[in-house]
């Protein structure tokens, strides 16, 4: 069915970029119509407030999408990492953690300091406001003045609690002489705008009360008062492109009633993250895809892990899910071996008695028999976490591409993903293995369990939240996606807003740099709406 | 063969009455997770019941065959009135195999820690645990400033322009190869 409609605005995807895309372009008075596969996750949805909600965790409310059957997703085939991901209104902010640090301004240099990655056409300085705009949307906690990270603005709510845990690491630390600063969290510590300040629960894979930013909680219900039409159960097809070059709509299935529909645009905004984006463009005739580019360069970080017990009780099972970060290791020193630096992000532990007792962040739990109880006291509210999370390097070979079989309920070819880490990521997480060894003992644990995510054939199986670089932001139309405003170079009025655009990983959990190029890219679009809405010139602010 | 027609079958192969199919997973979880010390043991809990209604309620005949006799339930492994008979009974079943075995624990172990009188028994060993802590919430002191901010001074980050190229040459990255990477190097 085609309708007459001709939208400003369409975009694909009402995750957390899509939201924020929506907000910023709604607000500016334009017509726009956001189409979301899944729908909306209410309150009562989540397993939060059942008893059973450790089981929920690791079954239908699995974030791996291969170890849940939920009719709302797409079918990714896998040979090696877990894919994490919720596909609804908020995306997978329904489930993530919101740990929110920033990437740092030689992330976006990497050609010039060594040559392995590309520069960004963009630096630091172009996202930093940005960056600032995406902090008081969504409501941060953190704390201003690390001396390991540019300056920035005071964070709208004062850093979380500092925990047992926060102390025992920080005195690891300490001792070690090694950096370390509060985490900064996209999780409120005092109420604010509307939502209840973080009550401490632990429970973080995503927060039906909203302190933690949910982005169907925190952005979707402004950007529907400022007009945007929000169609759920809607998924898309394949988008169109006309004889000029311009993309003309996409083709949908209101998966309520099977009927397919075709909705015309101005301008098409792809938001369906680093899997779903290049899935489709693949299987819309290859769109925006003739230098062979679309789906290449898929980056998850390097991570590694380090669970450890100390003998003095830290409670690790309360307070928010992340309690410091290290910036140690974060630039690069060749002396190391290897280039790229990475970070420690320090957990507290895991909420659930039994998910400690069955095995949380290592292969250590629980023995069954007789020995069960002394163990489990030996343990509980003795557990840290710690993740060493590092910048991979790009391979064009680490990428999504259709599966030639398999395909979704609606007879679209599902996403198939290939990594593995290369020379210089075992380099790093041999030496980030090391140094998480080096920290449980100046923490003085009495037992440490290491994880390298590898399976007993040896492969790497990293839980992959970050799925990343798929459509790559670059200066070079031959060796990118996307221009420097999110603009595809093929298609002129086609824009990607998702994480598949970061050139490169950065050391840190990507989606604040993901919500403010977001921004940033809506904010172009808005102010050059006349002119992209007619053009039939590539890239034009290449 | 139709998966209808060959599910069928095993239902008339099936040898293990109901009584017995429930005393089995009965006596599998107090295996794993005994009582003791202020702490139930895992049927005392309930877990037999939540554990089949999550697991054993979606297996078919052949599979609760397959667990009986990998326990030996039939002939005097588990179902021994000797314990160390029954411990040798469950290793062999998690010898066997482990994928099964690691499944049925992580079940059990889950479904054990969210009941009630288990959380209850959390509570008496003097850590704070709520059975939905969403719901009730923790109470920590809140960031004070003057009192938390780091004073370490440490930590350091290179300006845009002060990003330089580094020297790689002697990394070797395309030719010398990390075969012995992770934790088992």
């Amino acid at each position: 069915m085609t309708t007459d409609r001709t939208c400003d605005i369409l975009i694909v995807g009402a995750g957390a970029t899509g939201s924020l895309a929506a907000l910023v372009l709604a607000e500016a008075g334009l017509d726009v119509v956001c189409l979301e596969q899944g729908s909306w996750v209410e309150a009562k949805d989540h397993p939060h407030l059942h008893a059973d909600w450790s089981w929920q965790r690791r079954t239908n409310w699995s974030p791996d999408v291969n170890k849940r059957s939920h009719p709302d997703d797409f079918p990714v085939n896998s040979d090696s990492s877990q894919i994490l991901m919720w596909n609804a209104v908020g995306g997978s902010t329904n489930v993530y953690g919101a740990i929110w640090p920033r990437y740092r301004p030689s992330d976006f240099r990497k050609g010039t300091e060594h040559g392995l990655q590309p520069d960004w056409p963009i630096a630091y300085e172009d996202v930093a406001p940005f960056y600032e705009a995406a902090d008081r949307l969504v409501g941060v906690s953190g704390l201003a003045g690390d001396p390991a990270m540019p300056p920035r603005e005071r964070c709208p709510t004062r850093p979380m609690p500092v925990s047992k845990v926060a102390k025992r690491l920080a005195s690891g630390f300490d001792k070690l002489d090694w950096h370390w600063w509060p985490v900064e969290a996209g999780a409120i510590t005092e109420d604010y705008d509307g939502r209840p300040a973080c009550n401490n629960c632990g429970t973080c894979n995503g927060c039906p009360r909203g302190s933690m930013s949910k982005y169907s909680m925190s952005i979707w219900p402004k950007a529907l008062d400022a007009g945007c039409e929000l169609r759920i159960n809607a998924r898309v097809l394949k988008i169109e492109k006309g004889a000029d070059g311009r993309a003309t709509g996409v083709h949908y299935v209101d998966r309520n009633t099977g009927r397919i529909h075709f909705q015309k645009a101005k301008i098409v905004i792809v938001a369906a993250n680093g899997i779903g984006t290049p899935r489709l463009l693949l299987a819309s005739d290859n769109l925006a895809n003739g230098n062979d580019q679309v789906g290449r360069y898929l980056l998850h970080h390097t991570l590694v892990a380090c669970e450890m017990w100390v003998d003095e009780p830290v409670d690790g099972q309360i307070g928010y899910v992340a309690s410091l970060i290290s910036r140690q290791f974060a630039e690069t020193d060749v002396s190391r071996g290897f280039v790229n630096g990475f970070n420690f992000n320090c957990i507290t532990s895991s909420p659930s008695a039994g998910e400690l007792a069955a095995g949380w962040f290592t292969s250590a739990r629980a023995p069954w028999g007789r020995d069960h109880h002394q163990w489990f006291q030996r343990h509980f509210g003795h557990s840290i976490g710690v993740f060493g999370i590092g910048d991979d390097l790009p391979n064009p070979e680490n990428r999504v591409t259709l599966d030639p079989v398999l395909k979704d309920s609606d007879g679209v070819p599902a996403a198939k993903t290939h990594y593995a880490p290369g020379e210089n990521d075992r380099r790093m997480m041999n030496y980030m293995l090391d140094r998480l060894e080096e920290l449980a003992k100046a923490c003085g644990a009495f037992e440490y369990r290491l994880n390298d995510y590898r399976d007993k054939n040896g492969v790497y199986r990293t839980p992959a939240w970050h799925m990343i670089g798929t459509c790559r932001m670059g200066s070079d139309p031959e060796t990118s996606v996307v221009n420097k405003w999110n603009q595809t170079w093929e298609v002129p009025n086609l824009f990607i807003v998702d994480g598949s655009v970061l050139a490169t990983g950065g050391v840190v959990n990507p989606t604040p740099t993901i919500s403010a190029l977001a921004l940033r890219a809506a904010s172009y679009i808005r102010d050059n709406f006349e002119t992209l809405s007619r053009t039939t010139r590539p890239s034009i602010a290449a | 063969m139709s998966t209808q027609f060959m599910a069928r079958e095993s239902e008339r192969n099936s040898t293990l009455p109901p009584v017995e199919k429930a005393r089995m997973v009965r006596a599998l979880v107090d295996e794993l997770i005994p009582g003791g010390d202020g702490w139930p043991s895992a049927s005392e809990a309930g877990v037999h019941g939540i554990v089949s209604l999550r697991v054993l309620g979606e297996w078919s005949e052949e599979q609760i065959g397959r667990l009986a006799a990998l326990l030996g339930w039939e002939t005097g492994g588990l179902s021994s009135g000797d314990a160390a008979e029954r411990v040798s009974a469950v290793r062999s079943m998690e010898t066997a195999d482990p994928d099964l075995f690691d499944k049925l624990y992580t079940a059990i172990v889950l479904a054990y820690y969210e009941t009630p009188f288990v959380v209850e028994a959390i509570r008496s060993t003097g850590r704070p645990y709520s059975i939905r802590p969403h719901a009730t919430g923790y109470a920590m002191a809140p960031f004070d400033f003057s009192r938390d901010t780091p004073n370490h001074g440490r930590g350091h980050y290179l300006k845009t322009d002060d990003v330089k190229p580094v020297d790689t040459s002697t990394l070797d990255l395309d030719t010398n190869r990390t075969e012995r990477w992770g934790v088992e190097r």
